[in-house]
């Protein structure tokens, strides 16, 4: 027997309503961004990691990270490292610049890596053209109420894999890009990683996005892109 | 005249008002107690929400421990204490109502609110002397200062007790009907109230969980807890359910309060619906963790899948208002596309806070669902998108919602009457367009990197010159919405405060009631233009939220994970 | 009708349990808290269910607190 109601008013449709904004995939797709969401990804994560931190320990990747990967202490180590390298004395940190240790960065990770426990880079990038697309490794450190180093001096165009670990408690370390930022959250001792190319020079201000205590608002530091 | 041709407004005063005031004394005098602390707390929250608007505003200054002091008491009071204060009171009463006969297990109700003031009493205190702790009280920001966090964890843990006490004794006055054989099953709103004094003791274990190792540890039993923070997520997200879960199922006692109309659909889709919140939640619940470092990619690839579920629930009760309310309409005469929504007692101030409250849900959704995408997550979350967003739901939803309950129980409680109803009526229109404001400004700060919780936006003049423009406006809209809530609270207070001076003054209600027969043989386009305008909404601020996060002068790669 | 109430009650259990399992089994998953909470959770409204059984059966008003 035919359903005497108009079809908006039936249940079928109704509960057919509820799932609406389900729609909103069609979006997401759009933009690539479903099924495969991708945020950064950090090196403590479980997954393995491509290219995350090579050397010694790469045939350890296969799920347990924990093992495996560099502790928070071994952070501070290469932090100390890349910071004593590169300082220049201005006060900012040049991954590019000569170090007052005589090393050069060639571009690369290594220099940054010297003498710290797990290495250089050995196995990464090996795509040969040159270091416009070989991630220069960066240091930096959160820790009430300052970030170390907190005047970076990076390139642009060139990629750069930030390292970035909170030394105490939960903070931000957001970078402000003009229209909008990129909002990074650190937690205390575990190592974010992301790999960042600035397409733009001009001076971003850097800043504590996470409630981190009373001088939670001067938390700042600056990166100069040339 | 494409409305309702002048259907005699019959008074209001059905059912749930007679159930109300016949209840006995001692469940009355309990149920006055809640409803007055709640709204201590909405007052206390409301006060340090403003001053907390106009210092972010830049219109005052404060040191900045009082003022993460007053973002602390903010929250709360206005999200802890008044949302479960009220929660705890309505289920209370809707329950009563339910049975007729009042409250079961009445020690446990009266334990419960004991405990819940009393953890009211600590946190207030705490929150205003202790170290600023915000209102999820991480332990990490005080590791020297012990007591601040164990005192904290305390108050909330007294709350959790006594929701549960609470939860108990609705439990058990739902089920008294049964027990007697007087009744085989619930009704929908009987179920929605069973299944939600379920949540509320759910959401306590889930409070225990966050909490009590903060307690321990201050006490010295205990290790320092490190992982607060994905605790309090689980908590935070139960959180996010239960009000809106009360909502809907205040929307349902009010719809059919003030028009007669209950659900054309059958009592059985309701309670799939409630049903279906509690489903939801779990599942969906990923989403607050997207920038969290050591969430793993697959969590957060199925995280993001699945909170597009997050609304289902809640437009699926939507709808089945909406479409029982037109189609009732329509029985009754109602034409016109839209005309039928001027029938409705727009003039009872009930009616203008669940209305707009519907508007309020709808703009709110929109921005949810931007922020419920693991890929713009790095340019939303801990910005003032957050709060932007959320206080259309907080206070233009929820808020509002539980006040237009006050409005009805209230009188019907005391026997007095309700103060002004005609000035009332008038203030959801205004709270909305404040918030309107707010949230448009907020939004827009937040997308440009405002960050949430702090006071001063400057960085020594490396900011956007747009931020602090941004947050004036923000300011502007709290002062408006604060402005007329205001009034809705003083009229609600002045309710419960007055007695039984005057004998209950009738406000306007219609009777859509109709036959089964009558009815939904005529298109109800409502719901569906609403829900496709909501998708529309989604897809214009997500395109552009995409394309603003493509258009940054960076390219990133999260830790070698490129696809 | 009443059963449709109890099967409700009883959809919630199966849900939550099983995401309580996933998090228990999978401990990379690194949430043992989802375990606690969903997994008491699941308790909860098996007692409900249960309890929603028991007051359906005993029609008598047998253990009914009077008010
Ligand atoms: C007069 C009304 C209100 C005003 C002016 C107001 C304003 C604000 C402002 C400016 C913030 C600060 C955001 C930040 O800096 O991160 C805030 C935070 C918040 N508000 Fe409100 N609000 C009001 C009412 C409410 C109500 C009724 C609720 C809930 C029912 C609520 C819930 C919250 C919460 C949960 C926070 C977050 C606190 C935190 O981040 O620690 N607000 N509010
Ligand atoms: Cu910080």
């Amino acid at each position: 027997m035919p359903d005497p109601r108009h079809f908006t008013t039936r249940r079928g449709f109704i509960a057919g309503l509820g799932f609406g904004a389900v729609s909103l995939y069609g979006a997401w797709a759009a933009y690539g961004a479903a099924p495969l969401p991708f945020g950064h990804t950090p090196s403590a994560t479980p997954e393995p990691e491509a290219h995350g931190h090579g050397g010694s320990n790469g045939d350890s990747h296969g799920g347990h990270a924990a093992a495996a990967a560099p502790t928070a202490d071994d952070f501070r180590l290469e932090h100390e490292t890349f910071l004593r390298t590169y300082a220049q004395t201005d006060g900012s940190v040049d991954p590019h610049a000569a170090s007052h240790g005589g090393a050069r960065s060639h571009g690369h990770a290594h220099g940054a890596s010297q003498g710290a426990p797990h290495g250089g880079h050995a196995d990464e990038g090996h795509d040969d053209d040159g270091s416009a697309t070989e991630p220069v490794t960066v240091f930096l450190m959160a820790q009430k109420f300052a970030y170390s180093p907190d005047l970076l001096r990076l390139k642009a165009g060139q990629a750069y894999r930030f390292r970035m670990m909170a030394d105490d408690i939960t903070h931000g370390a957001s970078i402000q890009l003009g229209a909008a930022s990129r909002i990074i959250r650190l937690r205390p001792n575990i190592i974010s990683e992301q790999t960042i190319t600035f397409t733009k020079p001009g001076e971003y201000l850097v800043y504590c996005t996470v409630y981190c205590g009373q001088a939670h608002d001067a938390m700042q530091g600056r990166i100069i892109i040339v | 005249m494409d409305t309702i041709p002048h259907d005699a407004p019959i008074m209001a005063g059905s059912g749930l008002t007679a159930r109300i005031r016949t209840l006995p004394r001692p469940d009355k005098a309990l149920l006055n107690l809640l409803f007055g602390a709640a709204l201590l707390a909405l007052v206390l929250g409301l006060a340090d929400g403003l001053l907390t608007a106009l210092a972010r505003a830049g219109a005052l200054t404060f040191f900045p421990d009082d003022a993460y002091r007053l973002l602390t008491v903010h929250g709360v009071s206005v999200f802890f204490y008044w949302l479960y204060l009220i929660q705890a009171a309505l289920l209370l009463a809707l329950a009563a109502a339910e049975n007729s006969r009042g409250l079961a297990l009445r020690p446990a109700a009266w334990a419960g609110a004991a405990l819940m003031l009393a953890g009211f009493a600590v946190s207030e205190w705490i929150s205003y002397t202790g170290t600023p702790l915000l209102y999820d009280g991480s332990p990490e920001l005080a590791v020297d200062d012990p007591r601040s966090v164990g005192f904290f964890a305390l108050g909330y843990l007294l709350l959790s007790a006594g929701l549960t006490a609470s939860a108990v004794s609705g439990i058990a006055t739902l089920l008294q009907p049964r027990r007697r054989g007087e009744a085989e099953e619930f009704g929908a709103v009987g179920f929605a109230l069973f299944a939600w004094a379920g949540f509320l003791i759910v959401s306590a274990i889930a409070a225990t969980n966050a909490f009590l190792p903060g307690l321990l540890w201050s006490l010295g039993a205990g290790p320092f807890p490190a992982d607060h923070g994905t605790e309090w997520h689980i908590l935070f997200h139960n959180l996010h359910y239960l009000p809106l879960m009360a909502t809907v199922l205040v929307w349902y006692v009010l719809t059919r309060h003030l028009t007669g109309v209950t659900s054309i659909h059958g009592a059985r889709l309701s309670k799939i619906v409630f049903a279906a919140y509690l489903v939801f939640v779990p599942p969906t619940s990923l989403y607050h963790m997207f920038l969290e470092p050591n969430l793993s990619e697959g969590v957060r690839v199925v995280g993001s899948l699945l909170s597009l579920f997050v609304s289902v629930p809640t437009l699926a009760a939507f709808a089945i208002i909406v479409s029982s309310l037109e189609a009732s309409a329509r029985a009754h005469g109602a034409t016109g596309v839209f005309g039928w929504i001027r029938g409705l007692p727009w003039g009872n101030p009930a009616m203008a806070n669940m209305g707009w409250a519907v508007v309020n849900m709808m703009v709110g959704l929109t921005f949810a669902f931007v922020l419920i995408q693991g890929e713009l997550a790095p340019m939303l979350s801990d910005t003032f998108f957050v709060p932007g967003y959320f206080h259309l739901f907080a206070v233009g939803v929820l808020t509002q919602t539980f006040l237009a309950a006050l409005m009805v129980l209230l009188p019907a409680l005391n026997g007095g009457h309700l103060w002004r109803p005609a000035l009332l009526a008038r203030m959801p229109a205004l709270v909305t367009a404040g918030l309107l404001l707010f949230a448009a400004a907020g939004i827009a700060a937040g997308t440009m990197g405002v960050p949430r919780r702090v006071f001063d936006v400057g960085y020594g003049g490396m900011a956007p010159a747009a931020w602090p423009v941004l947050m004036a406006l923000v300011g502007i809209g709290a002062s408006l919405f604060a402005a007329a809530l205001s009034v809705s609270v003083y009229g609600v207070v002045r309710t419960l405060l007055s007695g039984r001076k005057l004998s209950a003054m009738e406000l306007p209600a219609v009777d859509w009631k109709a036959g089964q027969n009558r009815i939904g043989a005529a298109p109800a386009w409502t719901g569906p233009a609403s829900i496709a305008a909501l998708v529309a909404a989604m897809y214009v601020f997500t395109i552009a939220a995409f394309q603003l996060i493509q258009s940054l002068p960076v390219a990133v790669i999260g830790g070698g994970h490129g696809h | 009708m009443k059963n449709d109430e109890v099967r409700l009650m009883l959809a919630i259990v199966a849900v939550w349990a099983a995401l309580a399992a996933v998090y228990a089994l999978v401990p990379s998953l690194g949430m043992p808290g989802y375990v606690r909470v969903w997994g008491g959770g699941a308790v909860v409204f098996l007692l409900l269910a249960a309890v929603l059984t028991l007051s359906g059966r005993r029609g008598d008003g047998g253990e009914a607190p009077r008010s």
